[in-house]
């Protein structure tokens, strides 16, 4: 009988099998049209529809190197200092995050204190709080600290806002650490912190791989909060730049704007290419390799 | 180190999982608890390793009592049943990890305690391995390695052998006795083995349903089980019981069922004077022999040979007792037979609360 099915199997169900892949790359076109359009418009005087128009040149990505003559940019902060700023600003709170969480993730996981289940019943619900209605409070906390229009205010907001998906992605992954690997530790002379920094930490590295990848991601592509809370410039991120592009006036220049569109994202690209596989893991967990 | 444990007992909500343990362990002995699953083993180890405090009672190490210290303050070497290798460091860093918390150890000094707890479990070849490189027998060496680098007091070892297979196993049970006793150090382990337990330790602690059943040398146990639980516990193929009336006979006392009639000598008769008795009798100690002679009549219900021996089944009356045959023995199903009952070997245990009458 099986043997029969095993011979049957590759014929009739390759065409099965492939049936996915089809529908996929049906529903991912439009998709991978939109990045293909991003990338070529940069290199095109203008763009009509799907059709270039004009010769292939390099120059509405000016602004890189003669960021003067190109109108747009002339009164804005310089685009070196606001890359840097965008990456201090991703960079920060996906340090500030991870070592939140993961100290945090670590407590939830495996520390019995009162009102445990209240805070993770709360950690939950602030992760489904759209964070456009906090805005006008958020406001008022960050003038009352002084920190209103500085890089440092909108950071701490970004960080907090991603902490509860941080925090719960951590528990998951010290959850799957077997209580023996602990209990062993403190067994063999460990105190609760060094057992923490020097079993636990390694075990779930792959998982703050992947949220120092995913909170950067979302820190790099933050618009509304750099937007809202630093209006003034000097410490704007690339995404106001690009909204400030997108809304100037009636006429908008779309060859500046894919050119920096497109610089605004290879590096996000670039890091999710290279993290792939550690992105992978953050919906496996588990403690492996 | 003497270790003993005073009026133990431990909850968990509203389960009591050790109940008022007392136990106490010489130094250098080697004791096995030993108990069916979830009788409250786990925890008594990890209370006296630490981890867990007790609700109640107290953990005495020489004569220092530690029920308030931290594991790490104890002096206690531990090997968990899944071993719990750290699965991110090299064999050598697994060994070398408890030697790195104690300050006064110098790295030259670490390397030669590794080398030399590797070799003293024959694993020296494979401090380089990560533990997912190992088979269930080095994962095993190296946890005890670990558990014994730093010189502890006193050796907790959690169903040590129960991952591994049969013939390992055996290997094993050698190996960890011989290993105890040239250290030296006070151990108990945990196993709901009874082979194992009797094997192995020194003394043995019976626990059931968290409380201390029974706790005596091997020989003791299997020679004067103290209850019913323990006599049906230890031993295999395990004892049988036979409900039985007495009533006395010509000046004798005479235990009585359904084609059984048992005289019992005069050590083996209860105190007081007890209608009826729950009789206890080894397999081993049950002869064969021919019909009508021997305290029973019956059949044979099934043959079982199990190498050396043969564990033969025989129906008498209503129920089937068990009898290990001697290897030549070539009965088969239906044979009609008698059986002989070594009668300084039969336990009375109370019908009601299966305590021992004599
Ligand atoms: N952390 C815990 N929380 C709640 N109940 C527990 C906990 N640990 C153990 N128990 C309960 O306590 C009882 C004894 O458990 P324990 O692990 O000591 O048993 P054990 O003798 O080691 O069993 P096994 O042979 O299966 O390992 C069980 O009923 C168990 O369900
Ligand atoms: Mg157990």
């Amino acid at each position: 009988m099986a043997a029969v099915v095993g011979e049957r199997a590759p014929s009739t169900n390759r065409w099965l099998a492939a049936l996915p892949y089809v529908v996929l790359a049906l529903a991912t076109l439009p998709i991978l049209v939109l990045y293909v359009w991003l990338f070529y418009s940069s290199f095109f005087p203008r763009v009509e529809g799907f059709r270039p128009v004009g010769d292939f040149t390099f120059d509405n990505w000016r602004f890189l190197w003669d960021p003067l003559s190109v109108p747009q940019m002339r009164n804005r902060p310089p685009i070196v200092p606001l890359t840097f700023n965008t990456f201090i600003f991703a960079a920060m709170t996906s340090a500030i995050g991870l070592l939140v969480s993961s100290m945090a993730g670590y407590a939830f996981s495996r520390l019995r204190f009162p009102g445990r289940r209240m805070f993770l019943g709360s950690v939950l619900l602030l992760h489904s709080f759209p964070s456009v209605t906090l805005l006008i409070a958020l406001f008022v906390v960050l003038r009352a600290l002084g920190l209103y229009d500085k890089l440092v205010g909108v950071i701490l907001v970004q960080t907090a806002f991603a902490l509860p998906f941080g925090i719960w992605i951590m528990k998951g992954f010290f959850d799957n650490i077997p209580w023996d690997l602990e209990m062993s530790a403190l067994v063999d002379g460990a105190g609760r912190f060094r057992t923490w920094w020097r079993i636990m930490l390694p075990l779930v590295k792959p998982g703050l791989l992947a949220l120092a990848v995913l909170l950067f991601v979302e820190g790099w592509n933050q618009f509304l909060l750099p937007f809202v809370f630093m209006p003034s410039g000097s410490q704007q991120t690339l995404s106001t730049l690009v909204k400030g592009i997108l809304g100037e006036g009636r006429f908008v220049d779309y060859g500046l704007l894919t050119a920096v569109g497109l610089y605004y994202i290879a590096p996000v690209l670039i890091l999710f290419v290279l993290a792939q596989d550690q992105l992978m893991r953050i919906y496996a967990g588990g403690v492996k390799g | 180190m003497r270790v003993a444990l005073e009026r133990l007992t431990k909850r968990f909500g509203t389960v009591t999982a050790v109940q008022e343990l007392d136990l106490e362990v010489r130094s250098g002995e080697f004791v096995a608890l030993l108990g069916p699953s979830g009788c409250g083993k786990t925890t008594t180890l990890l209370m006296i390793a630490g981890i867990y405090r007790p609700t109640t009672g107290t953990i005495v190490f020489g004569d220092r009592r530690v029920d308030h210290l931290h594991p790490k303050e104890r002096g206690i070497g531990m090997v968990f049943q899944s071993y719990a290798l750290y699965p991110h460091m090299t064999v050598s860093e697994n060994i070398a990890f408890p030697l790195e918390l104690q300050r006064a150890i110098t790295r030259p000094d670490r390397e030669a305690r590794v080398r030399e707890a590797a070799a003293k479990v024959q694993v020296d070849e494979l401090l380089d391995r990560r533990p997912a490189q190992l088979s269930g027998g080095q994962q095993q060496r190296v946890a005890l390695a670990r558990a014994l680098v730093k010189r502890p007091d006193i050796l907790l070892l959690d169903e040590p052998l129960s991952n591994l297979d049969a013939r390992l196993r055996h290997d094993m049970r050698g190996e960890i006795k011989r290993l105890q006793k040239e250290v030296g150090i006070t151990s108990i382990f945990v196993t709901h083995d009874q082979l194992e337990a009797l094997s192995m330790a020194d003394r043995v602690a019976v626990m059931r349903d968290g409380r201390l059943q029974a706790y005596a040398t091997p020989d003791e146990l299997y020679a004067h089980p103290v209850n019913r639980f323990v006599a049906g516990f230890i031993g295999s193929p395990p004892m049988n019981f036979i409900p039985a009336d007495l009533a006395a006979r010509n000046g004798d006392l005479v235990a009585r069922a359904q084609d059984i009639e048992l005289p019992l000598p005069p050590a083996q008769r209860p105190r007081g004077n007890a209608a009826g008795a729950t009789v206890g009798v080894r397999p081993e100690h049950i002869a064969i022999v021919a019909p009508g002679e021997g305290q029973a009549a019956g059949e044979v219900y099934v043959v079982e040979p199990v190498g050396r021996e043969q564990i033969v089944d025989v129906q008498v009356g209503g129920r089937v007792l068990r009898v290990v045959a001697p290897p030549g023995y070539g009965g088969k199903i239906g044979d009609r037979i008698g059986l002989r009952f070594a009668p300084e070997r039969l336990h009375l245990f109370d019908p009601q609360s299966g305590d021992r009458l004599a």
